[in-house]
């Protein structure tokens, strides 16, 4: 072995081979799921902002009684695309881009069943999203959060608005039901040897749970929108009350589509947290069969509540009950959760790193969202807050604790496995405290301003002084409508320190691509399988897919580990004790 | 503060009874959840030592977690279709009420006293004002006049999209939609001015879509019922003779309620 290797001519030399691609181009083709998850991650991401944006000019113009800032119509049409960016372009995608980054790596396949479908979904969602934005450059959509008929009929609403929302919707809808029927071909196809259903870790439970969600909410969306498209331009009467239509079934398929999405911010969330929790407390869930069996019954009993958001509607009262019956059962799977959640603190050693702190702020925000909501799905009391901001503030409670905090939880956890670095921690910190207290701030307000009248999606309230009772000669028996300038004052400036916090977060991820502390492949101790893979994982996720044994494959391996460079007799890790 | 508009109608009672027990469970049980959080959070902090003990609960007690989540969740589904029925059940007119006069909710199904025969009042959503329609035939717009301790029943009917109408502290809200007649009902125990609102978003002046209910002895509702009738009458005849004189209908600025005005006077 002596003297420097020259450099040599290659021997083998070929025609053809195509030059290597702009990166760019690489990723928005590639059908490589961490492609597509990122992808689907940033765009939310990016989506998120704007519609963050639209949110603050709504407080801007609900600041103070009978503002003049915001036009009527423009109100409507930035109330429109926010609701619509909010759930169908952030909450829903977001989930769906971690799910599809993080399933494979999860349950150990090298791929999804489906590459290509995959990045399809993701470019069918992310031209939804333009359209809905490129359309401020025409006519946006200005039937309100969900386009009712008659109103979204030609007769009321003759601009395109309403046919850019059924194209955005339609479009991100139809990609979510191939990324969900993707992921579930994977989780059934696709695990590695051993890796049972019920060792499924949380996350990918979720992910299967969430993904039949859609596969039932999507279609009927779609049958929907066509439905409405076709009733606006083809001559159709699906929902003309006139013709022997009814606006009652766009409410029915509609809300069984919203109420999925209402779902896909609680499940996904609910996974993440049930990972984060283990590994920050550093020991395993008290009961992993009951988390995923409370999720699944979620997803299930969920659904079947979708009438709960038209008790106010002419239905008969039997199918009231019946929506109220199921709208209750969610307690049962839910109250499991919480209380497995709780359970797994108990007696663990908890590291208050990021992650596991929009963990709990992620429980404490869903707990009180959900237990708002409980009110909501009694018939009676639903009569009296139902579409009051008082339901504004239940949702909110749920999108922030959910998608927002539960979505940024796992973004942090998961953030080293998909960049190889660390979100800065204390950003962070700074970040959690501010959308704590913004949430907080912005709801409650909203509660108070519910319970004395204040309709929900109003461009404007009135002074306190118009509910006098002048021009009648007439006492003035109720106080409905007072102080609502007080509450919106306080829910708009929640909602600066909200937003505030939440665009800490993003900035922080953007920073930490390139600024964040290295992290190795396994920076938690984590007992799921991606920790085993590389930070970020190679093309083929890899080299070697282990047999799983048990519910904590990562742990097993680190404690063969252990046992090879230790041959003294190993101090084995503490095993399982049961309690009652 | 934290609670609903005072009742001031049965229905409104029930209402409100069962706001109250839910506020109680909601608050109780978020109050227990972040509680035990913030606790075990801090309690478990390895900065304090905490050594973790790999705990697992066997089935016997999430059984019982589940158990107990279902019971409660079985009893409010009992006071729920409970408290359902009652504010469904339409009361007789009072002894202070409009005498000879008092079926269904979006409640469709309303039960009514049959010995009785509420006051019956049509209330049609149009974009963007409310348009009440007396037995007699007389209308008014934005105000609805009523007799105190009087059994009033509500159709609800829309001309052109879905609106919803409520008035707090006289009972639930309900869906207005065209063609298709929804009902509810009212007594009101205390004469006087209420305000209400539609409450579905119906297009740009949405917001301006209010509503006000005047609750009067019935000596006075008849005596407005008149007056009414007669504005509504001169108002008419001033619009033919406008027309007879220039072709074309004439603006006036009669009683303020027989003119569609919306919310906005
Ligand atoms: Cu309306």
């Amino acid at each position: 072995m002596s003297g420097a290797i020259t450099p040599q001519r290659p021997e083998l030399v070929s025609e053809g081979v195509p030059s290597r691609r702009p990166r760019w181009l690489e990723i928005a083709t590639s059908g490589d799921h961490k492609d597509v998850g990122r992808m689907l991650v940033a765009a939310s991401l990016g989506f998120l902002t704007l519609g963050l944006l639209a949110f603050l000019l709504i407080r801007l113009q609900l600041i103070v009684p009978e503002n003049t800032l915001i036009e009527p119509v423009t109100f409507n049409r930035l109330l429109s695309v926010m609701a619509a960016t909010l759930v169908m372009l952030f909450a829903l995608p977001l989930a769906l881009g971690l799910f599809t980054y993080l399933v494979p790596l999860q349950v150990g396949a090298r791929s999804l069943a489906f590459p290509r479908l995959a990045n399809l979904g993701a470019w069918l969602y992310i031209v939804g999203g333009a359209v809905l934005y490129i359309s401020f450059v025409y006519t946006p959509p200005e039937a309100g959060v969900n386009p009712l008929p008659p109103l979204s009929d030609t007769a009321f609403i003759s601009n395109n608005g309403v046919d850019v929302w059924i194209a955005a919707v339609g479009l991100s809808a139809l990609g979510f039901t191939l990324l969900a029927l993707n992921l579930l071909v994977t989780l059934r196809k696709m695990r590695a040897p051993g890796l049972a259903w019920r060792r499924l870790p949380p996350f990918s439970f979720s992910a299967a749970v969430s993904s039949w969600i859609l596969l039932v909410i999507g279609p009927a969306m779609l049958a929907a929108l066509t439905m409405l498209e076709i009733d606006r331009h083809f001559g159709g009467v699906f929902f003309d009350p006139g013709e022997g239509g009814a606006p009652t079934y766009w409410q029915h398929l509609s809300w069984i589509f919203f109420t999925g999405c209402y779902l896909l911010m609680i499940l996904p969330a609910a996974g993440a947290i049930s990972e984060i929790l283990p590994t920050f407390s550093r020991k395993p869930l008290i009961s992993r069969r009951a988390v995923n069996a409370s999720m699944a019954a979620i997803g299930a009993i969920g659904l079947l509540a979708w009438m709960q958001n038209m008790f106010t509607a002419s239905i008969p009262v039997g199918w009231l009950y019946f929506a109220m019956l199921a709208a209750l059962a969610l307690i049962v799977p839910l109250g499991v959760l919480f209380v497995n959640w709780l359970g797994t603190l108990a007696s663990g050693a908890i590291e208050m790193r990021a992650p596991m702190l929009f963990a709990l702020g992620a429980i404490s925000t869903l707990s009180i969202g959900l237990t708002a909501e409980l009110a909501h799905a009694v018939v009676p009391v639903n009569w009296l807050l139902a579409d009051t901001t008082d339901s504004t503030g239940a949702t909110g409670y749920v999108l922030v604790g959910g998608s927002v905090l539960g979505g940024l939880a796992a973004l942090h956890y998961w953030f080293p496995k998909m960049t190889g670095r660390l979100m800065g921690e204390s950003q962070a910190r700074i970040s959690f405290w501010a959308i704590i207290a913004g949430v907080q701030l912005t709801f409650i307000p909203m509660f108070l301003a519910g319970l004395n009248g204040q309709p929900v999606d109003a461009y404007k309230y009135y002074e306190d002084s118009v509910y006098d009772g002048s021009g009648t000669g007439l006492e003035v028996v109720t106080d409905s409508f007072q102080s609502l300038d007080t509450y919106n004052l306080l829910t708009t400036i929640g909602a600066f320190i909200l937003v505030t916090g939440i665009v800490l977060s993003l900035v922080n991820a953007v920073r930490s691509l390139s600024h964040g502390v290295r992290a190795g492949h396994d920076p938690w101790g984590g007992d799921t399988l991606e920790w085993l893979a590389l930070s970020p994982p190679p093309p083929h996720n890899f080299d070697v897919v282990p047999d799983v044994r048990s519910d904590e494959p990562m742990r097993d391996i680190r404690d063969a580990v252990r046992e090879r460079q230790a041959p003294a007799p190993p101090a084995k890790a503490e095993s399982d004790e049961p309690v009652a | 503060m934290f609670g609903p508009e005072s009742a001031h109608s049965p229905n409104a009672d029930d209402l409100n009874a069962l706001y109250w027990v839910l506020l109680a469970i909601a608050v109780a049980l978020a109050l227990a959840i972040n509680g035990a959080l913030i606790w075990l959070a801090m309690r478990y902090r390895t900065a304090r030592g905490s050594e973790p003990r790999r705990l697992r609960s066997r089935r016997p007690a999430q059984v019982l977690v589940a158990g107990s989540f279902g019971v409660l969740a079985l009893v409010l589904f009992v006071l729920g279709v409970v408290f359902t029925e009652s504010a469904s059940d339409v009361e007789p007119s009072g002894p202070d009420g409009l005498q000879a006069s008092s079926q269904l909710t979006a409640q469709r199904d309303l039960s009514i006293p049959v010995d009785t025969e509420p006051l019956t009042i049509t209330a049609s959503g149009q974009q963007w004002l409310w348009r009440y329609e007396y037995p007699d035939g007389t209308y008014s717009y934005y105000e609805l006049v009523v007799p105190v301790d009087t059994a009033v029943l509500v159709e609800l009917d829309s001309t052109d999209v879905v609106h919803r109408w409520w008035v707090p502290g006289l009972g639930g809200k309900f869906d207005v939609v065209p063609n298709q007649v929804s009902r509810t009902w009212f007594k009101a125990d205390t004469e006087g001015v209420y305000y209400g609102s539609s409450y579905q978003f119906s297009g740009a002046s949405y917001a301006a879509m209010r509503t006000e209910v005047q609750v009067v002895s019935p000596t006075e509702y008849q005596a407005w019922l008149t007056q009414q009738a007669d504005d509504i009458a001169a108002a008419q005849d001033f619009v033919q003779e406008e027309l007879a004189i220039r072709g074309e209908p004439g603006t006036r600025s009669g009683a303020a309620s027989v003119q569609p005005v919306g919310g906005e006077q």
